[in-house]
């Protein structure tokens, strides 16, 4: 008995270096370790074992089995492995194949930089304001100190409606509103539509401006130049550069042309720029003391500055948009570049 | 505004180049928009006189010219008939540039060697009124002495370089060569020359034996003068004159007139010369004008109305004051006495005047400006100077002069502490003294006090920010590249806050992208059919537009008061270029009137609209987009079908509030009607929320519920019902049956065939019991499915299919 034991031991353990796959090794199961395998089929041997060897033959089947079982089981688990992966690997797909669902729609250009200025205004401390693109003639020229007949009113070609009412040319209107509903310190920023008789191939009727408004006690155009610069860095890049010209707005004094490095060219000089690696960006300036005192404000405890770009350029620059036609057209093929290619 | 390097040279010494100086200009605020040299385009074209001229033996129309053109002899071939041996005539050598972009070379025409070309004034940029004879058809002929081979630019003069400035309406000072020379001198820190306005007068004659004058309204003609000139000799002006002139584009005409424009320019003070034979009655009357008719200058007739000022004889107007002049009144080629009209008018006045009969002359653009008080008497002076200088005619001793008070040069003071508090900057007391006194602001300082005499010619100064401002630009803005501080660090704290409808529209928005629309945007105006095209009829609220005044045209002339029109337009426009699967939306604005005739602002509207022309969509997938818009808003509504006239009346639905009854948003199909007012062909889905209604139901609430730990257990239900049963009403009564075990349901299939019976739909609908206390039992469950049944069976008609 003990040599058939260890006889079909060598036997099963010489055949199990021989097995090389799953089948092998289920047929190698069945035949030594199923009900009717070999095995088992020893322990029904046991009964011709004299009683006083049960225990040791017994025992020494077990161990056997436990070997043979425990080898299989290694072979099996690798066996299990090779199988599953030749199965994932006969599942692969192509990767680059196009996604399902709904595509992707996007914001419009002018709108993701009005979302960037205010969220970096907000972060500032400025509070987010609108006011009515219907406006008095008070609002947008007037309190702006732009009388009737002045000739600054020329620098701005308006719609008129009839009466005292315009379509604003300007969000600077907005400052006088809130200036008449807040007191100083304010600080607040206004999106918004305005309106000019102009229509070229650098000019839209409808644009968007950016007003931005300080009114505190110590403010100088030193902190008009920090803010613009952190804005502006923040639209074209670290490297950003910004410069004031000497300008004229009735609304303030001194009033600044400013000036950005080209973003294009980083300032080296290209087309877009003139060569000049320098391009015109807004209008800004210390607001004017009768604009305060038009609205309530005492000008000699308070000063303040004031900005207004013109939304359209700047995502124009920032986004490389060709023409100033691709921004009110909505011409797919212009919307859809946003997320790669023309569609 | 433009004005020329050598003029202003006349004024104040330039030692820096014309590209130099023009960028000192921007940098003070006088943006130069552009640098003309009157040379750029002439190149080597020479003074020659023609020695001999014969016929070209190979062909009839040309002939062959031997030309001297002073250091060397050339042969050109011509085919011009009006020269003459012995002629000066420009000649172009062979690589020479023509104004006109021509450019010569030599060449052999039939056998002969042509080594240049004669030119015509044209080619060389010259007109008639500037060098006679070179309008002519031909070749032009020069008449005086010039040296041979000398470069035409220096012989005619057209050497001069022309800037164009862009003056701010702050400065009307600057519309005139010496208020240019004066920023000049300031920024090269150099002093303006004097300039000596010597003229004699005939001594024996006295301008009151001429005329006499009278100003009715001193508060529109607050200061005028005349003066008068006898024994006039109208010619042509001197090449210098008219070089200055023709460089900054004043046509020239002839002495008299050219010297009122070259006052006009150089001292920016608007002048008129009368023929004194116009003059009736020998009385200049400045009065308001009293409907009477005047054909002016320009060929056309105006109505002069009361607000307009006139300047008239003693029986009739013979001028618009400040604007232009009627056709009986200025010099002509016969003129023998003038009289000289230097004046200043009210600035609003010229201003409305001019808007009104819509014309504008470079007189009105200064006026407008406002022309300095004490420019009337350098501007008469200067014209007379120059009366005297060209010889025109004698100068009657005497001026008449009206004026409402003498011009004074005011003194204010500043504070020195105030302007660096608003430049943010130190500024040295010597560098600001210094500044103030190169720009004619004559300036000393004690203490913190700058005292300033404010020259009458700078009505701009009147505060500390306007010194500020005078001291920066000139300073320099550069002192700012240095400085970099922390963003607004001075200032006090405050705590910044978005707009809730702006934050709101970008929760929206990012919905609709991330369904697949694109946002776009319109013009807030429109045709004015737009509402025909909506469909819209007279008792709608959207009917009437605002018009706008003066639109740019028929297509933008109204306000919108739907955004259906951008957005039609928008699926319309991308069709025609073939584009396609169109998913928009936009955010904006409508405008509606509150008032037929508009007197107050109308309401604006913050609105949503979407639009799609795209397959695979339809009133049920636009309804899961709206559901989800609505979804950001804590609001109960009810569905009815749209009462928007450009909407299909059966596929499309108003999302009316339940709480007030107000329509909050409304979607569906287009109405096929509308659709082909938009030249459209197909199917497009709209939507439009009114967000300003919507933004009254604040953020939605949430409130959860304990998840029971005993089993959810889920039915179907498949009835079969009348077209006419609602799936909201059927689930309602699934609702309610189901009693307290009801967690959720829905309709998951809808099935037609016409087995079911005719008019008869099978909706299937899966609901959820569940219980908080226990195990819901199968008995519990069939009693809540037969109950359902049965009342299904009774208050719906339906039958278990």
């Amino acid at each position: 008995m003990r040599e058939q034991i260890l006889e079909l031991e060598r036997k099963a353990l010489e055949e199990l270096k021989d097995l090389t796959n799953k089948a092998d090794t289920d047929a190698f199961k069945i035949k030594y370790l199923s009900k009717q395998g070999l095995i088992t089929n020893l322990s029904r041997g046991m009964r011709d074992v004299p009683s006083e060897e049960r225990p040791v033959v017994g025992e020494l089947i077990n161990k056997v089995k436990r070997e043979i079982e425990s080898r299989l089981a290694l072979l099996e688990t690798k066996y299990e492995e090779e199988a599953l992966n030749e199965k994932l690997r006969s599942e692969k797909v192509d990767i680059t194949e196009p996604s399902k669902g709904t595509a992707q729609g996007e914001i419009h250009p002018l709108h993701k930089i009005f979302t960037k200025l205010m969220d970096a205004c907000v972060e500032m401390g400025f509070t987010v304001v609108t006011g009515p693109e219907v406006e008095l003639d008070y609002y947008n020229f007037e309190a702006l100190n732009v009388p009737k007949d002045h000739p600054a009113r020329d620098m701005q070609d308006t719609f008129f409606l009839g009466g005292d009412l315009l379509m604003r040319t300007q969000t600077s209107s907005v400052q006088i509103r809130a200036m008449e509903n807040m007191k100083p310190p304010l600080k607040i920023v206004s999106p918004g539509r305005t309106y000019r008789v102009d229509s070229d191939a650098t000019h839209s009727p409808v644009f968007h401006q950016f007003e931005g408004l300080v009114i505190d006690e110590n403010i100088s155009m030193v902190d008009l130049k920090s803010m613009l610069t952190q804005l502006l860095k923040m639209l074209f890049g670290d490297d950003t550069k910004i410069r004031f010209r000497p300008s004229y707005f009735p609304f303030t004094e001194p009033s600044v042309e400013v000036d950005a490095t080209c973003p294009m060219c980083k300032g080296a000089g290209c087309t877009r720029c003139k060569g000049t690696g320098l391009i015109e960006l807004l209008g800004a300036g210390m607001v004017n003391p009768k604009v305060l005192e038009n609205c309530g404000i005492d000008s000699n405890k308070y000063s303040g500055f004031a900005f207004g770009p013109g939304v359209d350029r700047l995502a124009m620059v920032a986004y490389k948009v060709p023409s100033i036609k691709n921004m009110f057209e909505n011409d797919m093929k212009f919307l859809s570049q946003q997320n790669g290619e023309i569609r | 505004m433009k004005v020329t390097y050598n003029w202003l040279k006349e004024f104040v010494d330039i030692k820096v180049s014309p590209e130099e100086l023009a960028d000192k200009l921007t940098n003070v605020g006088m943006e130069v928009e552009e640098i003309v040299y009157q040379n750029k385009h002439l190149h080597d074209v020479h003074v020659g006189k023609i020695l001999e001229i014969k016929h070209h033996p190979n062909a009839d129309k040309l002939d062959v010219c031997q030309v001297d053109v002073g250091f060397r002899k050339v042969q050109i071939i011509t085919s011009a008939k009006n020269i003459k041996e012995g002629d000066l005539v420009p000649v172009a050598l062979d690589g020479a540039d023509l104004v006109n972009g021509v450019k010569i070379k030599q060449s052999t025409l039939r056998g002969e060697l042509s080594q240049g070309m004669f030119c015509s004034g044209e080619e060389i940029g010259i007109t008639e009124d500037y060098y006679t004879g070179a309008g002519v058809n031909g070749i032009l002929i020069l008449r005086e002495d010039y040296a041979l081979g000398e470069k035409i630019e220096d012989a005619l003069g057209l050497d001069d370089v022309v800037f164009d400035i862009n003056i701010t309406p702050n400065r009307p000072d600057c519309m005139s060569v010496i208020g240019i020379a004066r920023e000049v001198s300031a920024i090269l820190k150099t002093s303006i020359k004097d300039i000596d306005n010597y003229y004699e007068v005939d001594k024996a004659d006295d301008i009151n034996k001429y005329l006499s004058l009278e100003v009715e309204d001193k508060d529109l003609c607050p200061r005028y003068m005349a003066t008068v000139v006898k024994d006039i000799v109208i010619r042509e002006s001197p090449l210098w004159l008219k070089k200055r002139l023709n460089a900054v584009g004043i046509k020239t005409i002839n002495n008299m007139v050219d010297i009122t424009n070259y006052v006009l320019i150089e001292q920016g003070q608007p002048m008129h010369a009368f023929d004194y034979s116009f003059i009736g009655g020998k009385k200049i009357v400045v009065k308001r004008g009293n409907g009477e008719r005047l054909k002016v200058l320009n060929g056309n007739e105006y109505t002069l109305k009361t607000n307009f000022l006139t300047i008239s004889n003693a029986e009739k107007p013979m001028v618009i004051a400040g604007v232009i002049g009627g056709v009986n009144s200025s010099v002509t080629k016969d003129t023998k006495i003038s009289v000289l009209e230097a004046a200043s008018f009210a600035r609003a006045s010229v201003r409305t005047t001019s808007r009104a009969i819509g014309v504008r002359t470079d007189s009105s653009a200064r006026f407008e400006k406002g022309v300095d008080l004490g420019s009337v008497k350098n501007g008469m002076e200067t014209a007379l100077a120059l009366v005297y200088k060209l010889k025109a005619g004698t100068i009657v001793s005497g001026v008449l002069d009206v004026k409402e008070y003498e011009p004074k040069e005011e003194r204010k003071e500043f504070s020195l502490s105030k302007i660096e508090k608003i430049l943010g900057i130190k500024v040295k007391e010597s560098d600001a003294v210094e500044i103030l006194n190169n720009l004619g602001i004559k300036t000393s300082i004690s203490g913190d006090t700058l005292s300033c005499v404010i020259p009458t010619f700078r009505t701009d100064i009147e505060r500390d920010a306007d010194i500020a401002e005078e001291i920066i630009r000139m300073y320099g803005y550069d002192v700012y590249d240095k400085i970099d501080i922390p963003v607004l660090s001075g200032s006090s704290f405050t705590k910044g806050a978005y707009d809730p409808l702006l934050k709101k529209q970008d929760e929206l928005k990012n919905v609709l992208c991330d369904n697949g629309y694109f946002e776009t945007l319109n013009y807030s105006f429109c045709s004015a059919d737009a509402s025909e095209k909506l469909l819209f009829r007279p008792e709608h609220r959207q009917y009437t537009m605002i018009r706008l005044q003066n639109p740019i045209s028929e297509d933008m002339c109204c306000l919108r008061t739907s955004m259906a029109y951008g957005m039609l337009s928008t699926i319309d426009y991308n069709i025609k270029h073939g584009n396609k699967d169109l998913k928009f939306f936009e955010v904006g604005r409508i405008y509606i009137p509150k008032a037929l005739l508009l007197t107050e602002q109308p309401h604006e509207i913050n609105m949503l609209s979407i639009g799609s022309f795209c397959q695979g969509e339809d009133f049920f997938t636009l309804k899961g987009v709206v559901e989800k818009l609505l979804g950001k808003f804590d609001v109960k509504y009810r569905l009815e079908y749209s009462s928007l006239p450009f909407m299909h009346p059966g596929i499309s639905a108003d999302v009316i509030d339940e709480e007030c009854g107000v329509i909050l948003a409304s979607f569906g199909e287009v109405h096929p009607k509308a659709l082909s007012n938009f030249d459209i062909d197909g199917k497009v889905l709209y939507a439009e929320l009114n967000i300003d209604e919507l933004m009254k139901h604040a953020e939605r609430k949430i409130e959860f519920k304990p998840i029971s730990k005993y089993p959810y257990i889920e039915r179907d239900l498949a009835l079969v019902v009348d077209e006419s049963v609602t799936a909201e009403r059927l689930l309602g009564c699934i609702k309610k049956s189901a009693g307290e075990y009801y967690v959720s349901s829905r309709v998951f299939d809808i099935y037609r065939n016409p087995a079911l019976g005719e008019n008869k739909k099978s909706v299937a609908v899966r609901f959820t019991l569940s219980s908080q206390e226990k195990t819901l039992t199968d008995e519990e469950i069939n009693a809540v499915m037969n109950k359902m049944i049965k009342d299904c069976e009774y208050k719906l008609g339906a039958k278990l299919r």
